[in-house]
């Protein structure tokens, strides 16, 4: 075999390497989080030993294991590959680093309809999924906007980027409006909710949210090729390898905003994974999408996980958001990554 | 020999509002043949080239692949001489058919020389790579001497090693027609010459029948390595055919404006042009403006 050839399996057998190093460091890290809460005798060593069967729990403890701290690890995981993936994604079709699942206004939609349950009491589903419906619908509208965008004649990557700022704007502005005329109690509950939280997700939810998001990472591993030759060489580069850059950014934009709207209305506005994991696993595996797709997935998870179990054990049993630590601590570590890599 | 038309372009027009940019231009491309198009800036070259890759949709006039007619129309005896149009084709097809070297490429994340020249082989691929893909990745990586950095990152080379690579990409893709949108303005003079040559091995192989179509500012690389020569001026080909019928000083005094000795070569049977002067005198014109200037300024 040609001597590049050698070296070129090599370095992606390394980068595989990394992936799967990445990979048995957030199942562990799911197995510590597991062992993470209240009740002290289901510590980490004795939660795993129970989760691999090698002790039998009790009712309680299965109850605990299984209903309390299981949703919430596989909503961190699901969560996270899902905002992550999208970041991905819509990074790359767009070609741009400063993009993240909250950039096309479905996080602004999302919390214009939760502002519109809480406090007009508008909601198109009544009872406790009143704030969900209405988040993800309005999500929706934000994504058939993008949709109708997408038809239009010549459509730009850039104005993808506008219109979603301007979406962005008007939402905010609707929701300061009825935040204005709102009661303290409307205000603080819509605040509440804009924290982005794992904790209002049952078992059946996180069970329900997993089928999408992961039917999308094997889709988002097929458009890599596409994805590699949009971000290497823009739109007349990618035709002539056999992309049709219009039709394949609609469709991964939307199905990208689509499983950004579906989270955020179950957890409320965690953004930051979105932006963050893809970057950080830029500096692992580099740009390949082949590569920097699964990496961002997991590293989302990571992250997520990471965030959250710090949240729950660092001044429990007060339980600050996850949206709130992953910005606090997430937010130092990006920026170390960047400069580290930018210096090497 | 019977040539046979692997691309044939009728009255083709494409224009934006109030600016009408190709007005009616015919051409066909043959196998084994290197085809330059010169021009001044604005003529339409890069723009002839985009409508045939497909990447602009011409308003009218007629584009046919000739010999992907063929491959598409091989099991329907009916339509076997039917030509197709690139409405008829997706872009897969176009891609495996035509390879394109842009003017320039907008690069916003880059990867390793080497992924970059395999997205070539992106129209075969289904996901995962072959040892035959990574083959002629790497054996096209040789012909073009990119050793040196085919494991670095494609936005840390200068403008003319991307420009080589670029031109790797359209290599290792193996098409019927490289479609070259000057893919020598950023490369220093040997590698202008190298890189030429190699196109030239390439189409001239008539084991695989291949063709070339090539915009390019250089008259004389034109006068060296091109079969035929098409002289486009506003938006027309003005003049086509063999080098030494078509660069003739009349001509380029048409289209370039400029006055030009042609000179032949006493070694070989070479010849080249000698680029006097441009017409008109712009240039003292402005020479005088800008002695002008200097006196008000010092006034």
């Amino acid at each position: 075999m040609n001597p590049l050839s050698e070296q070129h399996i090599l370095k992606s057998r390394n980068q595989i390497k990394s992936i799967v190093f990445l990979g048995i460091s957030t199942f562990v890290l799911a197995l510590i989080a597991m062992g993470q809460g209240p009740y002290e005798k289901l510590d980490i060593w004795t939660t795993a030993k129970m989760i691999f069967g090698f002790e039998t729990p009790t009712s309680t403890e299965h109850s605990i294991i299984w209903r309390i701290r299981f949703p919430r690890i596989l909503m961190a995981i699901v969560g996270g590959v899902a905002l992550a993936t999208a970041g991905a994604l819509m990074q790359g079709c767009l070609g741009n680093p400063l993009v993240s699942p909250l950039t096309l206004g479905v996080a602004s939609g999302a919390a214009l309809g939760a502002a519109v349950a809480i406090m007009l009491g508008f909601s198109v589903i009544g009872g406790q999924l009143a704030i969900i419906g209405n988040a993800f619908l309005f999500a929706l509208v934000v994504v058939f906007i993008i949709i109708q965008l997408g038809s239009t004649h010549s459509v730009s990557a850039e104005s993808y980027i506008l219109v979603g700022i301007a979406i962005t704007f008007i939402a905010g502005a609707i929701t300061s409006v009825l935040n204005y005329f709102a009661t303290d109690e409307q205000v603080s509950q819509l605040m509440h909710w804009s924290f982005g939280s794992l904790g209002r997700v049952d078992r059946d939810t996180a069970m329900f949210l997993t089928f999408p998001v992961l039917s999308l990472v094997p889709l988002a591993l097929k458009w890599s090729w596409d994805l590699n030759a949009l971000s290497v060489g823009g739109d007349e580069f990618a035709i002539s390898t056999g992309v049709d850059p219009a039709g394949f950014r609609k469709t991964v934009l939307v199905l990208s905003a689509l499983l950004t709207a579906l989270v955020i209305s179950f957890t409320g506005l965690i953004g930051f994974v979105g932006l963050a994991a893809p970057h950080m696993a830029r500096v692992i595996v580099g740009n390949d999408f082949r590569k920097l797709i699964p990496s961002s997935a997991i590293f989302g998870a990571f992250l997520m996980l990471f965030a959250d179990t710090l949240g729950r054990t660092l001044f429990a049993p007060i339980i600050i958001p996850v949206g709130v630590m992953l910005s606090v601590i997430g937010g130092p570590f990006f920026m170390y990554l960047l400069i580290r890599s930018k210096g090497r | 020999m019977v040539l046979s038309n692997i691309i044939t372009v009728e009255n083709l027009r494409f224009g934006y509002p109030k600016n009408e940019v190709l007005k009616g231009i015919d051409l066909t491309l043959h196998d084994n043949e290197l085809v330059c198009l010169l021009g001044v800036n604005g003529a339409g070259k890069s723009t002839l080239l985009k409508c045939i890759l497909g990447i602009l949709k011409h308003q009218s006039g007629n584009i046919s692949y000739g010999d992907l007619a063929q491959q598409i129309n091989a099991g329907d005896e009916n339509t076997s001489s039917k030509s197709v149009s690139s409405e008829d084709l997706d872009p897969m097809q176009m891609a495996r058919y035509m390879s394109y070297v842009p003017q320039s490429v907008k690069s916003s994340f880059s990867i390793d020389v080497y992924d970059t020249i395999m997205l070539g082989r992106r129209p075969y691929i289904g996901w995962s790579i072959s040892d035959m893909d990574r083959e002629i990745v790497s054996k096209t990586i040789e012909f073009l001497n990119l050793e040196d950095f085919a494991f670095r990152k494609f936005n840390q080379l200068s403008g003319g090693e991307r420009q080589r690579v670029i031109i790797g990409k359209a290599i290792a893709q193996s098409p019927r027609v490289f479609v070259l949108d000057e893919p020598t303005s950023d490369l220093d003079l040997k590698n202008q010459i190298q890189v030429m040559k190699k196109l030239k091995i390439l189409v001239s192989d008539e084991k695989s029948p291949k063709a070339a179509l090539v915009a390019i500012h250089d008259i004389n690389m034109a006068a060296r390595f091109a079969d035929r020569i098409l002289l486009m001026s506003d938006g027309e080909i003005i003049a086509g055919g063999t080098p030494r019928d078509v660069l003739t000083p009349e001509n380029i005094q048409k289209v370039f404006g400029v006055t030009a000795d042609v000179i032949e070569s006493q070694e070989d049977n070479r010849f080249w042009i000698h680029v006097k002067d441009e017409i008109g005198g712009e240039l003292e014109d402005e020479h005088v403006f800008w002695e002008h200037q200097n006196i008000e300024n010092e006034g």
